[in-house]
């Protein structure tokens, strides 16, 4: 993990922070307010932004009850992860936890289209409810998701 | 290969899917073995430990080179015989405790799990726990042999060079835990290996009868692909 503060306060240990490390510092803490705010909306409004989304992927495909299942699950785990990523500033959060797991369960459920069109639609259901500044704090953690899903393409050899 | 998927489809095509009902359980199971969530530690008592509070044990490699080493000098040709042993001893507690973690974090038997969680699931725990990269392998599944293949193995790493291959720990591991996961009496034998100049240890699983020739093969010096031919072959 290297939540900014933890990092800052690992690089302090031999010494005092320099004055780029404290505004950095100032910088988190001031926009911890607006953090606090996009993630209590992310977590009280989570089935209000994903159903909208679900019901749009339905239409747009012909995947089984099942996959679309699957697929909705990915996609509520990556935002509860970026939600989290973005509260604490931490941009590797993302890649750490889900590398390991998101492009193997992806290859094995074969979701990979599916969940790309999800995020498609998940990118503008966002963009309907956050703000751009707010969306700004989603981004990076959101496309590391996204490239997880795109790195899963590669030849499976879980022929199940 | 007595592997089933056994996630049900519930067919109802034509219900709107609802994702109020995907979080009914409150919980949506992730990746369990993350390294930063399962590894912690107890620094004031020296003690790692797993996110369920079972004991970890890091082993420095030259104790593990130390083992061979030791067993070789002890009892000589039978260290292979001893590892494997203890392979098997220790794959059958790792089974039991993958399984109760794995149902405990998904409540739900572990039977109800799909085939694909299980398999990631046991990647990642494999991964985290520094045994280097297990690869499950299906293309002998129709012919009734499962491929492991384990990539960047320490075990195999700390072996001593050898003209066979030396990883008859996790031959034993693999042995026990595929025959408890299958509840019927696997064989493992292992074609390549690291401490053979291979890029990775690979193992066939599949009933005792039907590997029977594998070591002859495996002694000749054949590589992995062709000791498979000849095995389907034979029938």
């Amino acid at each position: 993990m290297t939540f900014k503060p933890d990092s800052l306060m690992n690089s302090s240990a031999q010494s005092y922070l320099d004055p780029n490390e404290l505004t950095a510092l100032s910088q988190y803490i001031s926009s911890i307010p607006e953090r606090i705010a996009v993630y209590r909306t992310l977590r009280d409004q989570e089935i209000a932004i994903m159903q909208p989304v679900a019901d749009a992927l339905q239409q747009h495909t012909q995947a089984s009850d099942a996959r679309l299942e699957q697929s909705l699950c990915h996609g509520l785990m990556v935002m509860r992860h970026v939600a989290m990523a973005m509260l604490l500033d931490d941009n590797h959060l993302v890649e750490e936890r889900l590398k390991g797991w998101l492009p193997d369960i992806v290859n094995v459920h074969d979701t990979q289209n599916l969940d790309q069109q999800l995020f498609q639609l998940l990118d503008q259901q966002l963009g309907r409810v956050f703000n751009p500044s707010q969306l700004s704090l989603l981004k990076p953690s959101l496309a590391q998701a996204q490239a997880l899903i795109a790195a899963s393409s590669g030849p499976s050899l879980h022929a199940f | 290969m007595p592997f089933d998927v056994l996630r049900v489809d519930l067919g109802e095509n034509y219900a709107m899917v609802s994702v109020a009902d995907l979080l009914m359980d409150g919980r949506l199971p992730g990746n369990y073995f993350a390294q930063d969530l399962y590894v912690r530690g107890s620094t004031e008592l020296g003690l790692l430990e797993n996110r369920r509070g079972d004991r970890l044990l890091a082993i420095p490699e030259p104790l593990l080179q130390a083992i061979y080493t030791g067993l070789e000098k002890e009892t000589g040709q039978a260290s292979r015989l001893v590892l494997y042993n203890c392979g098997r001893w220790w794959g059958k507690n790792f089974y039991a405790r993958f399984c109760e973690e794995l149902a405990d974090y998904y409540q739900q038997p572990l039977a109800n799990l799909a085939m694909a969680e299980f398999s990631q699931a046991l990647q990642q725990c494999w991964k985290t726990h520094g045994w280097g990269q297990i690869k499950l392998d299906m293309t002998y599944r129709d012919q009734g042999f499962l491929g492991v293949d384990i990539w960047h193995s320490p075990f195999t790493k700390a072996a001593p060079a050898s003209q066979t291959p030396s990883g008859d720990l996790e031959r034993g591991i693999l042995e026990i835990f595929f025959s408890q996961l299958t509840g019927r009496e696997l064989c493992c034998a292992q074609t390549s290996c690291l401490s053979k100049g291979d890029d990775c240890n690979r193992f066939v699983l599949g009933l005792e009868k039907r590997l029977q020739r594998l070591s002859s093969l495996v002694a000749s010096g054949q590589p992995h692909s062709s000791i498979m031919q000849t095995l389907i072959q034979q029938g």
